[in-house]
C-alpha cells in the first residue's frame, strides 16, 4: 500500500512539465544528437542490409548461415547491443549509433531478403534464360523490381529507430536517453515529463515523414547527404577494432557460479511472468480501446480521442515507462509488468482496431438484418470474425514482450535482465554472457512455441508491416 | 507490387559508396575528454553548471576540454579502457577495477577523500535509529560500483549483523543524488549516500534537511580519485594534476571551481592507498 501511495505521489511530481525556454533550449543538442545518430545508424543499416537482403533473396551460397546470423542478432535485446558497443567503442552517441546500425541491419536484412523473394518471377526467369548468373539476377532483376518496397519499408523503420535510440542512449549512447536517465536520477520529474513530450512529438513527426516517404520513396535520397554527415559526425572517435576484439574475447567463455545457478529458476520465472502478465494486461486494456476507436463501430467523436490516446501510449517505449515506474516506486517486477502493459495496450489497441475494421462486411449485415443491436452485432459477428487476427497480434506481442521483459529488467524491474545488468556493471562479463545466452534461448523458445501455436490453430501469418512497432 | 522502374539501382550503389566513405574517414584528434562521476544525473543542465570547471581546465592545460557525464561507473571505466575518455573521476572501488583492467594512473584527490564516510539516511519521522532497525525495510544503494554508496555501507550492515540479502529488500538507484531523493520521497525507507553529496544537496535546497535524518556514519575509508588513462601523454597528465593541486580556497575564482568539485584542497594520490579497498572488495565478491 505504501508503495502505491509513493508511486501516485511521485507520478503527480511529473506535472507540470518544465517547458521553460531555458530548458527547451538546453534540449536542442540532445535532440539533434538523437535524430543524428538515428539517421546515421539507418544509413549504415541500409548500406549493410541491402546487399545482405539481395544475397539472401537470390539464395546465393551461404544464405542459410547469413539468415541464421541475422536471426541471432535480432534475438539480442537492443539494450544489450548498446552495452556491448559502449564497452567496445566508448561512451557517447557513436556507440549508440553503431548499436542501432547493427540491430536494424539485421532487422532490415531479413525483411529485404523476404521482400526480394516475393519479386515477380517472370522477369527473373527471363534474365536467367538469357544466361544471367544468380548475382546478376539479383542486381538487375530483384533490386529494381523491389526497390520501391525496400525504400518504403525502410522509412517505416525510421520511426521505430527513433524510439530505440532513446533506449540505447539510456546506457551511455548519448542523446535524449542519457538526458532522460539523468533527470530521473536527479528526481527531476518535471523535466522527465518534458522529455517524454519531446519524444512523443519526435515520434509522431517521423511517423508523418514516413507516410510521405512511403508515398514518394525517392525523397529518401534527399535525406542521404544529412544522414551521411551524421554517420561521419558521430563515428566513434576512438573506434579500435583491436580493443573491441580483446574486450569481446574477455567475455568468453560464458560461465555462472553455483549461487547464480540456484537463483536462475526464479529469474526466468520473473522475466516470463512480466512478459505474460504484461501482454495479458495490455491485451485486456486494448480490446475495449480498440472497439471504441474502430471506425466501423464507434462514432468519430469517441474514436478520434481514443486513437490519440493509443498513439501516445505507443510512442513511449516500454523501457521509458519502466524507467519512470521503477524510479518513482521501485516496485520491481510489478513496475516491469505495468511498463510492458501500457506500451502493449497502445500497440495492440491500434492493431485490434484495424483487425476489427477489416472483417468482412457480409456476415455483419446478415446479423444486423435480424434486428440485432449494434452491441449484439459487435459481440456475435465482428469480434468472432476478428478473433484469429486478434490472437495472432497478441502472440506476436508476447514474443516481443519476452525481449522487452529482459530490457525493463535491466533498468531495475528484476528477472534475468537485472541479473545481466548487474553482472555487466560489476565487470563480470563471463557471467553477463551466460545470462545473455539464456535470454537468447528464452526468446527463441517462446518464438518457436508461438509459431507452433499459430500453425496448430491455422492462424494466418501477417505481413511484417502489420506486426512491426 | 510496384512496376519495375529503371534508373533507381544506382542510388543503392550511391548509398553503399557513401557509407564506405563515412566508415573510412579517420577519427580526428579531439579535445581532452574528461569523465565526471554520474552522481548529479547526466543532464544537459548539469554539464552547463560545470562550465567554469571546463573553462578553468582548458586554460590550465592549454587544450580544448570536453566534460562527459557517463550514465554509470561501468561506462566510465570502459571509456578509460577504450580511450574514449582521457581523464576521469572514479570512486575507490572503480579505481581498483580500472587499475587492474586498464592500468589507469591515479593523479589527485581531495583531502577528505583520504578520510571519507558514508551516511545512512532515513526520513526524519521514520522509526529507524540504528542499522539493526533496517531489518524488513526497503533500502537504497547508489551505483552498484559505488564505494560510498554500496560497498562500505554493505560492509557496515554486515558487521552490524544485518544481511542485506536476507533481512531487507534493496535496490540500486544509480547515483547518490537519486538515493537522497528516493529517501526524501519515501520511495524507500532508508539509503546510504556520499557525505559530500548529502551536505551539498541539503545546503543548496536540492533536498529538504528538515525531512531527512542521518542515523549512522561509517568508519573512514579512502574514496574518490582523479585518474588518467594508461596511454595519455605524461605532459597532459602532469598539467591536469597541477591544475587541481593549484586550486586554493579563499580566492574568488578558485572557490567557484572547488564548490563544483565539492572540495577544499587537492593532494597527490597514490595506488597504495587503495589496498584496504582491494581486500574488502575481494571479500565482498565485488572483484
Amino acid at each position: 500500500m505504501n508503495a502505491w501511495r509513493s508511486l501516485l505521489g511521485t507520478l503527480a511530481g511529473f506535472f507540470p512539465p518544465d517547458l521553460s525556454p531555458h530548458y527547451l533550449r538546453a534540449l536542442l543538442p540532445p535532440v539533434a544528437e538523437t535524430i543524428g545518430m538515428t539517421a546515421g545508424a539507418m544509413l549504415l543499416a541500409y548500406a549493410v542490409s541491402l546487399p545482405v537482403g539481395l544475397w539472401i533473396g537470390a539464395r546465393l551460397p551461404g544464405t542459410r548461415v547469413l539468415a541464421g546470423l541475422l536471426a541471432g542478432i535480432r534475438a539480442v535485446p537492443d539494450l544489450t547491443l548498446a552495452i556491448f558497443c559502449v564497452i567496445a567503442l566508448g561512451v557517447g552517441p557513436g556507440a549508440g549509433m553503431l548499436a542501432l546500425a547493427i540491430y536494424y541491419a539485421a532487422a532490415l536484412g531479413k525483411v529485404f531478403g523476404d521482400l526480394c523473394r516475393t519479386a515477380d518471377p517472370a522477369p527473373l526467369e527471363a534474365l536467367r534464360a538469357a544466361g544471367a548468373s544468380r548475382m546478376q539476377v539479383a542486381l538487375v532483376g530483384m533490386l529494381p523490381l523491389k526497390l520501391r518496397d525496400i525504400l518504403s519499408y525502410g522509412s517505416y523503420e525510421f520511426e521505430s529507430a527513433i524510439r530505440a535510440s532513446v533506449i540505447v542512449g539510456a546506457v551511455g549512447g548519448g542523446g535524449l536517453g542519457a538526458e532522460l536517465v539523468g533527470t530521473l536520477n536527479a528526481f527531476d520529474f518535471q523535466r522527465t515529463a518534458t522529455l517524454i513530450l519531446v519524444l512523443v512529438a519526435l515520434v509522431s513527426l517521423f511517423d508523418q515523414l514516413a507516410v510521405v516517404l512511403r508515398r514518394e520513396p525517392r525523397w529518401l535520397v534527399a535525406l542521404l547527404p544529412p544522414a551521411l554527415y551524421c554517420a561521419w559526425r558521430f563515428w566513434p572517435p576512438s573506434a579500435s577494432l583491436a580493443h573491441a576484439a580483446s574486450a569481446f574475447a574477455g567475455m568468453l567463455p560464458p560461465g555462472l557460479d553455483a549461487a547464480a545457478w540456484r537463483r536462475l529458476p526464479d529469474l526466468v520465472a520473473q522475466t516470463l511472468g512480466m512478459a505474460v502478465f504484461g501482454t495479458a494486461l495490455g491485451a485486456a486494456a486494448a480490446l475495449p480501446l480498440a472497439l471504441l476507436s474502430a471506425r466501423n463501430l464507434s462514432p468519430v467523436v469517441i474514436a478520434l480521442p481514443v486513437r490519440r490516446l493509443l498513439e501516445a501510449l505507443r510512442a513511449v517505449p516500454e523501457v521509458v515507462w519502466g524507467l519512470v515506474l521503477v524510479a518513482s516506486a521501485g516496485i520491481g517486477p510489478v513496475a516491469g509488468t505495468l511498463a510492458l502493459a501500457v506500451h502493449s495496450a497502445g500497440c495492440l489497441g491500434r492493431l485490434f482496431a484495424e483487425s476489427v475494421e477489416n472483417v468482412r462486411r457480409e456476415p455483419l449485415i446478415a446479423v444486423a438484418s435480424t434486428g440485432a443491436s449494434g452491441v449484439a452485432v459487435a459481440a456475435y459477428a465482428t469480434l468472432p470474425l476478428a478473433l484469429a487476427p486478434l490472437a495472432v497480434h497478441t502472440l506476436f506481442r508476447l514474443e516481443w514482450n519476452v525481449r522487452q521483459a529482459t530490457v525493463v529488467g535491466m533498468i531495475g524491474a528484476g528477472g534475468i535482465g537485472q541479473a545481466l545488468y548487474e553482472a555487466q556493471q560489476l565487470f563480470f562479463y563471463r557471467r553477463m554472457m551466460a545470462y545473455l545466452l539464456l535470454t537468447w534461448v528464452l526468446v527463441v523458445a517462446v518464438d518457436r512455441s508461438s509459431e507452433w501455436t499459430r500453425r496448430r490453430f491455422r492462424w494466418m501469418a501477417l505481413a511484417p508491416e502489420e506486426i512491426a512497432s | 507490387m510496384s512496376a519495375p522502374r529503371t534508373g533507381r539501382a544506382p542510388w543503392a550503389g550511391l548509398i553503399l559508396a557513401a557509407a564506405l566513405v563515412a566508415a573510412a574517414v579517420p577519427a580526428a584528434a579531439g579535445p581532452i575528454r574528461i569523465g565526471m562521476v554520474p552522481d548529479a544525473g547526466a543532464t544537459q543542465v548539469s554539464v552547463e553548471e560545470k562550465a567554469p570547471l571546463r573553462a578553468y581546465l582548458e586554460k590550465a592545460i592549454g587544450e580544448p576540454v570536453e566534460l562527459v557525464i557517463p550514465t554509470s561507473y561501468n561506462a566510465t571505466v570502459e571509456g578509460l579502457g577504450n580511450a574514449s575518455l582521457d581523464i576521469a573521476y572514479l570512486g575507490g572501488l572503480t579505481y581498483v577495477k580500472a587499475h587492474a583492467r586498464y592500468g589507469v594512473v591515479p593523479l589527485v584527490q581531495r583531502e577528505e577523500d583520504q578520510q571519507f564516510h558514508s551516511l545512512f539516511i532515513t526520513p526524519a519521522d521514520a522509526p529507524i535509529r540504528s542499522l539493526a532497525d533496517l531489518r524488513g525495510k526497503r533500502f537504497a544503494f547508489g551505483d552498484i560500483n559505488s564505494t560510498s554508496g554500496h560497498m562500505f555501507p554493505y560492509l557496515a550492515m554486515s558487521k552490524a549483523g544485518v544481511d542485506p540479502e536476507k533481512d531487507l529488500s534493496y535496490r540500486y538507484t544509480g547515483s547518490h543524488a537519486a538515493t537522497v531523493k528516493a529517501v526524501e520521497a519515501g520511495a524507500v525507507d532508508a539509503g546510504a549516500t556520499d557525505e559530500t553529496v548529502f551536505r551539498e544537496m541539503t545546503r543548496d535546497g536540492k533536498a529538504d534537511p528538515a525531512k531527512l535524518r542521518v542515523f549512522y556514519t561509517t568508519p573512514a575509508f579512502v574514496d574518490y580519485v582523479w585518474v588518467a588513462r594508461k596511454g595519455l601523454d605524461p605532459g597532459v597528465r602532469a598539467a591536469i594534476a597541477k591544475a587541481f593541486t593549484a586550486l586554493a580556497s579563499g580566492h574568488g575564482d578558485d572557490d567557484k571551481i572547488l564548490a563544483i568539485l565539492r572540495g577544499k584542497r587537492f593532494v597527490p594520490a597514490g595506488d597504495a592507498e587503495y589496498d584496504q579497498v582491494r581486500v574488502i572488495a575481494g571479500r565482498l565478491g565485488l572483484l
